[in-house]
């Protein structure tokens, strides 16, 4: 018989593999069907640019549409990857840890000869691994649109844009998934973690539009995009300070979920 | 002697202000098969929780295998079975598939006998647990409780949900787990689903142990409840005077009264009339609590009585 390493993380590879393909599948979709506008609208968008206020538009990242790769960061990388990654890295982070708390699936788990803290790090790994794969189906329809409608990207910089973009939605589902495991209550995790995405990312377009770049530096969403990494790469100091936020949020809902009393 | 299986001294535990546990105490001897009786709310499955390290004691001793729970960790748990009293099996995974994970969480032990405890229990293996009924998710719990052979089974409510045959092909399970030499560790709130395997049986309410005794005075302490039909209307009094008769009322030709000891006296007492038709009932807990409740052993701080 096979030794079963890492049953915690195949588990949740297994349990998720459906839902992985549905969301990639669409991401995939929605990543080069936006793109496919590209050559059409390239003169138009820039026109439009153009006759709408500069602010609104540098706030919203839309300022640099006028060219391909512009266009492509400020509705991939932006706007729609990062949501639609969030909402699913969120509710996903969120539900294996406190949601499978509060509907009993993770009793015998718990009750099972395997240390708290191997579930923990597991289960979180197997976030990140989806999360992965997830962010490499989205630049590989990128690198497909690429030829297809001539955006003019290199494959080291959507690799670059593609790390800035796990580690981002990696960061919050990490949140989640802490707040999850420190409190057991699914909507208090998926609320807070949501709330603080939400609250930073509006925050850093109405800090930019306000035209304060100090305060948007403060939001995960400016470390991810000032750097622009589909234009000039890999940047490590945002890369550090993105993997910061799963760095102390993770042991900290760990320290937490090895001391508190579980499925009350 | 040998250290007991499980053992809680004062055991207290509050969520917030509600306590769940007003000092809880058991002694459950190695190869011992232990009914833990309570009804619904009276603590069991806290208890429960707390020997499976799922929840931290606010007050008190519990050792499990020698060993406190939260220090037991992962080794202690290796020696366990856990039957949750409500086992939470949704989504599309089989039992097949989720009974090699729990093994798998268990470095593989147990697989093997997968398929042969599902056979015993006529339990589907391929198919999703969102098919599975009550009854068939129970059945599931009940193989991944046993199938690594743990020298501890904690089981609790483990007949809920089960049709009789079952429950029956399941204490016939727990009296062979015990022979082999292990202890079993079983809640419930009907003595009924117990006494049949049950060495001993703890009485617990409101958090507190409120007895411990075999199950056989168990039940002589429970009593019967006795109906005796007469050919004419008896007289109550002579009945009420024996010692051992509780209760005593005439209903028509009827004679209803409570018997707790031998049914000797009584037996003598009605012959000397005609008896045209005679029932005997042995008294389910919910009577033994009521009993339990109002006449001691010494009511809400009662001791508990030492019953080895």
């Amino acid at each position: 018989m096979r030794a079963d390493r890492l049953p915690s993380l195949r588990r949740v590879l297994r349990d998720h593999r459906r839902a992985f393909w549905i969301w990639g599948a669409a991401l995939v979709a929605i990543t080069v069907f936006y793109m496919s506008f590209w050559p059409t609208m390239g003169e138009a968008m820039q026109e439009a640019i153009r006759g709408m206020p500069q602010g609104i538009m540098a706030a919203m990242g839309y300022d640099r549409m006028d060219t391909a790769g512009g266009y492509l960061n400020a509705v991939v990388y932006a706007l729609l990857g990062p949501i639609l990654l969030l909402v699913h890295g969120l509710s996903l982070a969120v539900r294996l840890t406190a949601g499978q708390e509060e509907d009993g699936t993770l009793e015998l788990d718990l009750a099972s000869p395997v240390p708290r803290a191997r579930l923990y790090w597991e289960r979180l790994a197997g976030v990140w691994l989806l999360l992965l794969g997830l962010v490499v189906l989205v630049s590989l329809g990128v690198l497909v649109s690429n030829p297809l409608f001539d955006l003019g990207v290199t494959l080291p910089n959507v690799a670059a844009a593609g790390l800035g973009l796990w580690l981002l939605v990696a960061g919050f589902a990490t949140l989640a998934f802490a707040l999850g495991a420190a409190s057991g209550r699914r909507g208090i995790a998926l609320g807070a973690a949501a709330g603080v995405a939400v609250v930073t990312y509006v925050f850093r377009g109405v800090a930019n539009a306000a035209g304060v770049e100090i305060y948007a530096d403060l939001s995960p969403f400016s470390w991810f995009l000032e750097p622009d990494p589909l234009a000039n790469g890999f940047h490590l100091p945002s890369t550090l300070q993105l993997l910061a936020i799963s760095l102390v949020a993770a042991p900290l809902g760990l320290w937490r979920f090895l001391r508190r009393d579980l499925l009350v | 002697m040998t250290a007991p299986v499980i053992r809680t001294r004062g055991l207290v535990k509050d969520y917030g202000r509600t306590r769940a546990l007003a000092g809880l105490d058991l002694e459950v001897q190695r190869g011992e098969v232990y009914g833990f009786i309570g009804p619904n709310g009276a603590g069991k499955s806290t208890t429960i929780r707390i020997l499976l390290d799922l929840l931290r004691p606010t007050a008190g001793e519990v050792e499990v295998l020698g060993q406190a729970p939260s220090q037991g960790g992962p080794a202690q748990r290796a020696r366990i079975g856990y039957l949750p009293g409500e086992l939470a099996l949704v989504g599309r995974l089989t039992a097949r598939e989720h009974l090699h994970h729990l093994a798998a969480l268990r470095g593989g032990r147990g697989v093997e006998r997968i398929d042969a405890l599902a056979e015993r229990f006529t339990l589907e293996l391929d198919r999703p647990f969102r098919a599975l009924s009550r009854g068939n998710k129970q059945k599931v719990g009940v193989v991944q409780a046993f199938m690594h052979e743990p020298e501890l089974l904690v089981l609790d409510e483990p007949t809920s949900g089960l049709d009789p045959l079952l429950q029956h092909e399941f204490l016939a399970l727990v009296r062979e787990t015990a022979a082999r030499g292990a202890t079993v560790f079983m809640s419930s709130h009907v003595l009924r689903e117990v006494e049949t395997v049950a060495d001993r049986v703890a009485v617990i309410r409101e958090g507190r142990t409120v007895d411990v005794d075999s199950v056989q005075s168990l039940r002589a302490r429970a009593g019967q409840r006795v109906a005796l039909t007469f050919a004419q209307a008896p007289d109550p009094a002579p009945f009420a005077a024996l010692a051992e008769i509780r209760d005593a009322t005439v209903d028509g030709n009827t004679l209803h009264c409570r018997l707790h000891g031998e049914p000797d006296g009584l037996l003598k007492l009605a012959a000397r009339q005609r008896v045209t038709r005679w029932t005997a009932r042995d008294l389910d807990l919910e009577d033994l609590f009521l009993d339990l409740y109002r006449h001691g052993p010494n009511g809400a701080d009662a001791e508990v009585p030492d019953a080895r």
